[in-house]
């Protein structure tokens, strides 16, 4: 509901404004413009991502089958993981954190809104240029992870890997980026009062996140460009001929690879920290406990990699050292699920498809965790690695654990965001059809990894005896597609007829309920102060006293810079309007980088202009400047 | 197509038996078997606390919607109660366990009785039997009862030996050598198959491991280490021609002489091609016609393979098959 | 119920130093950057273990004296560009042009000496895999000094237009600041790649 227009409303929401058209599309810098492009882009690679699943699961569907060819297969499958992990996850849960993250915590926008819009830039000529590549038929096809030798220079020859390369190396930037920016953020502009231990327990998880991105993905940085050498011109890292290691790869890669399950899993157990309180109508139970595990998980999540690699020869002592760690990191797990479990005890819940989400992400991820646990034991993971037991446990854990609470965040803030309700109804036969279809195409697959059948394979021999449960798996990948596609047609009808949503249709106690639906550009109308963790259930609406009055005489965009631990006022900071330089700055990197494949004077080219760019973004207003 | 699922099926059916030839759950061998108490162990330990947990989540929320109550325990105690102290005791035992499961199966039981070197190739396996002078590939044969060592090595990209009726897998990685072992307990035909993804054939990069009775055993190797006979006829020796001229050699040797050797172990060794039950690691069955079929095209059952196909007029071709037929 | 009533018009305008968000953001990419040169040492010393001989194929280990000498050349810019850092907030427009400039000069004379230096290598990143991890590491730093360098002629300019004063000088500090961590971060890859290989 439109606030009633004053004047300073008007001043605000003018000075706050995106620029109108396309040029003012491309140049907006607002960090709710941002997340929602970060969102819906996202939601798109899910869908293609999926598409690719449908369509190997057909070719799984019996033995012997020919949907696909062995060639064709191997892209699917690496194109399946490479898209969910690296353009869907993240970045869904990097969107939805750049979109609440400055409403939870009462300012009007992130710490530095270009680098925002240049994230995204990176991000989105990423994707497209893999599908491009895809489309061409050059696409990888070694894994996810692909593992050198297959990756190197010898048994790749194509341009498939150095186009994974690429698009592994800016979204590494896009989220580095999107990292630094929230940790900072957080760390900066909190609203008056906010302390840290009145941290709202998602900003807690994207908190924690980010700063696992700083450490996790230069790893993951070097490594790419060391295989890109490898391939391009000629180094020798993985190449055991020359003094190199295929296990270089492995090491490094999984120094990034473990920690980001966590990353793109501790966010998703934020939402659901934000759902459960307000589902059952009381604050959440353990906050402090909660918060030192989401804590825990970071930390710990870096002391497991090996476990991807016990099957490479490694010293048992060390094997167990690292399993113990394994099955450790599910304590701080069970704290969290133990703190949701107390809080909807006490409290008095209120169904709804959000909360019916969550429920099903509680079963599921308990599910997921267990077989966690069984294959951080050296000798069970010799006999399950590599085989569609570990495809189960991953896809309960990553589907159960982030898929669900992203989907119960949508369901959750769709209200906030766009102003309507969506359907209740939809919302129950799109869960129901998911959380059913998850168990039909995954469960067989515990059975398959113990009779054997390996990974990463386009097609089984008859007489196996698997040919019943990969039949069954197949047909569960409808009833889940079926769901999600309830999902995106209860949007859509929604978004067009959907019931009007006003500020705070779920009773809400965090700050992006204080404001409107969908909040004006400028966030609040007045920065609030915030007296305790949830702001929403301890002072009533009315009361206004405490409230910061904004200054409308200043014509820039301004933010309040708050103290590290108590949050107290500090100073104003200015922050830019929109610009079309991080666009400029995304283009020459992505012409040096891509250059570097079609010929080599495009890599100087896009260089010049990505400096270009950068000086242009960097140099101060005119007014800034001695006349 | 239909022939050669036919085929293709065939060979896991006279493998297979009544199913469960490639199951982790029907071990054959020490390793197997101390591994799968471990997964009954883990399965039932985690399964148990996981159930009841749900089933307090799904008693929380229907409790919760009639409202009011809930335990009368303070939050934090059941917090920590719950999600550290009791996880951490049945997780503490859990290490413990698999520490103890895992240095015992990763050292043979009882010292081993010889070596066989296995090395990857894309897409089969060469077997090589040191200690009694035997070159093989994709069926390895071992003596019911003892232990054998394993040196596992791969020669272009990684690749996973894994027969998971007697054993975990290892990897087999370009640049190392892993030692490991298997013993099977009962004589038998076990099926194994790559598990690392190593390109366009690895799903059917299989292997056989065929348990004998030590007796049944040594007198497989004697015949192992007998070289190729002389081609006995005109036919049998244009066939030993025709493989030389028609490129065969450059990759596949024969032992005895009568073949020139170029670099050997591109393709598998085919002195006792005629001894093994299986064609291409494990995919067809080892009859006149699959071998015919295989060596005229064998993309038809493994598209992608370094084999090319062998166009050869029709004389050459069974010429050639009459002195493959030689080596058994 | 507490009634803090802060107006906007009260708090300062845009603290400089430690307080300022681009200052941490500096710090953030340092932490980034120095995290993939903490991935490079630990390539080194990993290819290393898995070695028979180290530098391999004969190799002999790097000289020490030119590396030495540009080690103490790269160190030795950071005094004036420190002298600029300081200089910048009480207002010396000279420190900062001067203490830059300097900087740079001396960045130049490091760049020069590493060219030299690479000109007597027998080996390159094709060579095998220590050639590799030699010329990646020392490599991807040169790269680091180069953007140094430009992003200093940036500040330099500015400079000159007369826009740092003594309310006005984030843009000195972060670019000081990166310096530091190019210089600061030479020390471990120095020692990693010419005196590990003799020591350890």
């Amino acid at each position: 509901m439109p606030r009633p227009e004053t004047p300073i409303d008007a001043r605000l929401a003018s000075v706050w404004a995106t620029d109108p058209g396309f040029y003012g599309w491309l140049t907006a810098v607002n960090h709710r413009a941002i997340g929602l492009r970060y969102i819906a882009t996202a939601f798109v690679f899910l869908l293609l991502g999926g598409i690719l699943a449908l369509v190997m699961r057909l070719q799984l569907a019996g033995p012997g089958l020919a949907v696909l060819t062995p060639g064709g297969y191997n892209q699917f499958f690496t194109m399946h993981g490479s898209t969910m992990m690296f353009l869907f996850a993240v970045p869904m849960l990097e969107g939805i954190g750049i979109y609440l993250t400055p409403l939870m915590i009462g300012t009007r926008d992130m710490a530095f809104p270009r680098l925002n819009a240049f994230g995204y830039w990176v991000y989105a000529i990423a994707g497209v240029t893999f599908y491009v590549a895809f489309l061409f038929g050059t696409a990888p096809d070694g894994g996810w992870f692909n593992y050198p030798p297959f990756s190197g220079p010898g048994y790749s020859p194509g341009a498939g890997i150095d186009f994974w390369v690429t698009m592994i190396t800016f979204i590494e930037v896009a989220a580095l980026v999107a990292s630094v920016e929230l940790i900072v953020t957080v760390f900066k502009q909190r609203a008056p009062g906010m302390s840290l231990n009145r941290l709202p327990l998602f900003v807690w998880a994207q908190l924690v996140m980010a700063f696992m991105i700083v450490f996790a993905m230069p790893p993951l940085m070097l490594v790419s460009v060391q295989l890109m050498l490898d391939r391009v011109i000629g180094t020798h890292f993985f190449n055991p001929a020359a003094g190199g290691d295929p296990l270089l790869w492995q090491h490094l890669f999984w120094i990034f690879g473990h920690p980001d399950v966590y990353i793109i899993l501790l966010p998703a157990l934020g939402i659901v920290s934000m759902i459960v309180p307000v589902a059952a109508r009381r604050p959440m139970a353990g906050y402090t406990l909660v918060a030192m595990a989401i804590v825990a998980l970071g930390f710990l999540s870096f002391g497991l990699w090996v476990h991807h690699m016990y099957a490479t020869g490694l010293p048992v002592l060390g094997m167990n050292f690292f399993a113990a760690v394994g099955m450790m990191i599910t304590i701080p797990s069970a704290v969290q699920i133990f703190a949701w479990l107390v809080t909807i005890w006490r409290g008095r819940v209120v169904m709804t498809a959000a909360f019916l989400h969550v429920i099903g992400f509680l079963v599921l991820l308990i599910m997921g965790g267990i077989t966690g646990i069984m294959v951080s034991a050296p000798a069970f993971d010799w006999q399950v690695h590599d085989t569609y037991f570990v495809v189960a446990h991953f896809h309960y854990v990553i589907v159960g654990g982030a898929v669900f609470p992203i989907f119960a965040g949508l369901y959750f803030w769709f209200p906030k965001v766009t102003g309507r309700m969506l359907s209740e109804r939809l919302g129950r036969w799109s869960f129901w059809a998911t959380f059913i279809g998850l168990h039909i195409v995954f469960f067989p697959m515990h059975v398959l990894g113990f009779e054997g059948m390996p990974r990463r394979v386009y097609t089984y021999l008859a007489g196996l005896g698997w040919d019943g449960m990969n039949l069954v798996s197949t047909l569960g990948a409808f009833v889940m597609a079926a769901g999600i596609l309830l999902f995106l047609v209860n949007a859509v009808v929604s978004l067009l007829f959907g019931a009007r949503a006003g500020d705070d249709p779920w009773g809400g106690n965090t700050l992006e309920w204080a404001t409107s639906s969908p909040p004006p550009p400028y966030n609040f109308l007045t920065i609030p102060v915030v007296r305790s963790r949830d702001p929403l259930w301890d002072e009533t609406a009315a009361e206004h006293e405490g409230w910061v009055t904004s200054n409308p005489q200043h014509p820039r965009r301004d933010v309040m810079v708050t103290t590290l631990l108590d949050a107290a006022p500090d100073h104003i900071d200015l922050l830019p309007g929109p610009t079309i330089w991080p666009l400029w700055a995304a283009v020459g990197a992505a012409i040096a980088f891509l250059g570097s494949m079609i010929h080599l004077l495009l890599v100087p080219l896009g260089a010049l202009i990505a400096v270009v760019a950068f000086v242009a973004w960097l140099w101060p207003p005119r007014e800034e400047l001695p006349a | 197509m239909t022939a050669r699922m036919a085929a293709v099926a065939a060979v896991a059916v006279a493998v297979a038996g009544c199913g469960g030839v490639q199951s982790v759950l029907a071990p054959a061998g020490p390793g197997a078997s101390r591994i799968s108490e471990l997964v009954w162990i883990l399965m039932v330990g985690t399964i148990v606390p996981a159930a009841v947990v749900i089933a307090l989540i799904l008693y929380a929320v229907f409790r919760g919607r009639r409202g009011g109550g809930g335990p009368r325990v303070g939050d934090t105690r059941l917090i920590v109660l719950g999600g550290a102290v009791l996880p951490g005791l049945i997780l503490l035992t859990f290490s413990a366990l698999s520490a103890r499961y895992s240095a015992e199966v990763a050292v043979p039981p009882s010292p081993p009785a010889f070596t066989v070197e296995v090395t990857g190739h894309q897409y089969w396996w060469e077997a090589k039997y040191p200690d009694h002078g035997v070159v093989t590939a994709n069926e390895i044969h071992v003596p019911v009862g003892q232990t054998v060592r394993l040196h596992l090595r791969a020669s272009d990209v990684i690749h996973s030996f894994w027969v998971p009726r007697l054993h975990g897998k290892m990897d087999q990685t370009p640049g190392h050598t892993n030692v490991w072992w298997i013993q099977a307990t009962e004589p038998g035909v076990f099926r194994g198959q790559c598990a690392e993804f190593c390109g366009l054939q690895h799903a059917l990069m299989a292997l056989l491991v065929i348990a004998q009775p030590p007796a049944e055993f040594d007198a497989w190797i004697a015949r192992q280490r007998q070289p190729a006979p002389a081609p006995a006829d005109p036919i049998r020796e244009r066939g030993r021609q025709v493989f030389v001229e028609a490129g065969c050699a450059h990759c596949h040797a024969i032992q005895g002489g009568h073949v020139p050797r170029f670099t050997g172990s591109v393709g598998p060794d085919l002195t006792h091609l005629g001894s093994r039950r299986t064609l291409a690691a494990a995919t067809i069955e080892n009859s006149r016609e699959l071998l015919r079929a295989f060596v005229v095209d064998p993309h038809v059952f493994k598209p992608g393979v370094r084999m090319p196909a062998t166009r050869l007029p029709a004389e050459q071709l069974d010429a050639l098959l009459a002195y493959l037929a030689t080596l058994q | 119920m507490s009634r803090r009533r802060v107006r906007h018009a009260e708090l300062p305008r845009m603290v400089q130093g430690h307080g300022e968000t681009v200052w941490w953001g500096v710090v953030f990419l340092i932490t980034i950057e120095s995290m993939v040169f903490a991935s490079l040492i630990l390539s080194y010393f990993y290819l290393r273990a898995g070695a028979p001989a180290w530098p391999p194929d004969g190799i002999a280990p790097p000289d020490l004296l030119l590396p030495t000498v540009n080690t103490f050349v790269l160190l030795a810019s950071v005094i004036p560009v420190a002298w600029a850092d300081r200089g910048v907030r009480t207002g010396n427009a000279v420190a900062v042009r001067a203490g830059k400039l300097t900087g740079q000069a001396l960045l130049l004379v490091f760049l020069v000496l590493k060219v030299v230096e690479y000109s007597g290598y027998d080996y390159d990143w094709e060579t095998n895999a220590y050639g590799s991890i030699v010329w990646t590491t020392t490599g991807f730093h040169v790269a680091h000094v180069v953007v140094a360098l430009i992003k200093s002629s940036v500040v330099l300019a500015l400079s000159w237009k007369g826009y740092f004063n003594a309310q006005r000088f984030l843009g000195v500090q972060a670019n000081a600041l990166y310096w530091y961590f190019v210089a600061g971060i030479w020390v471990p890859i120095y020692l990693t790649l010419y005196l590990s290989p003799r020591v350890l």
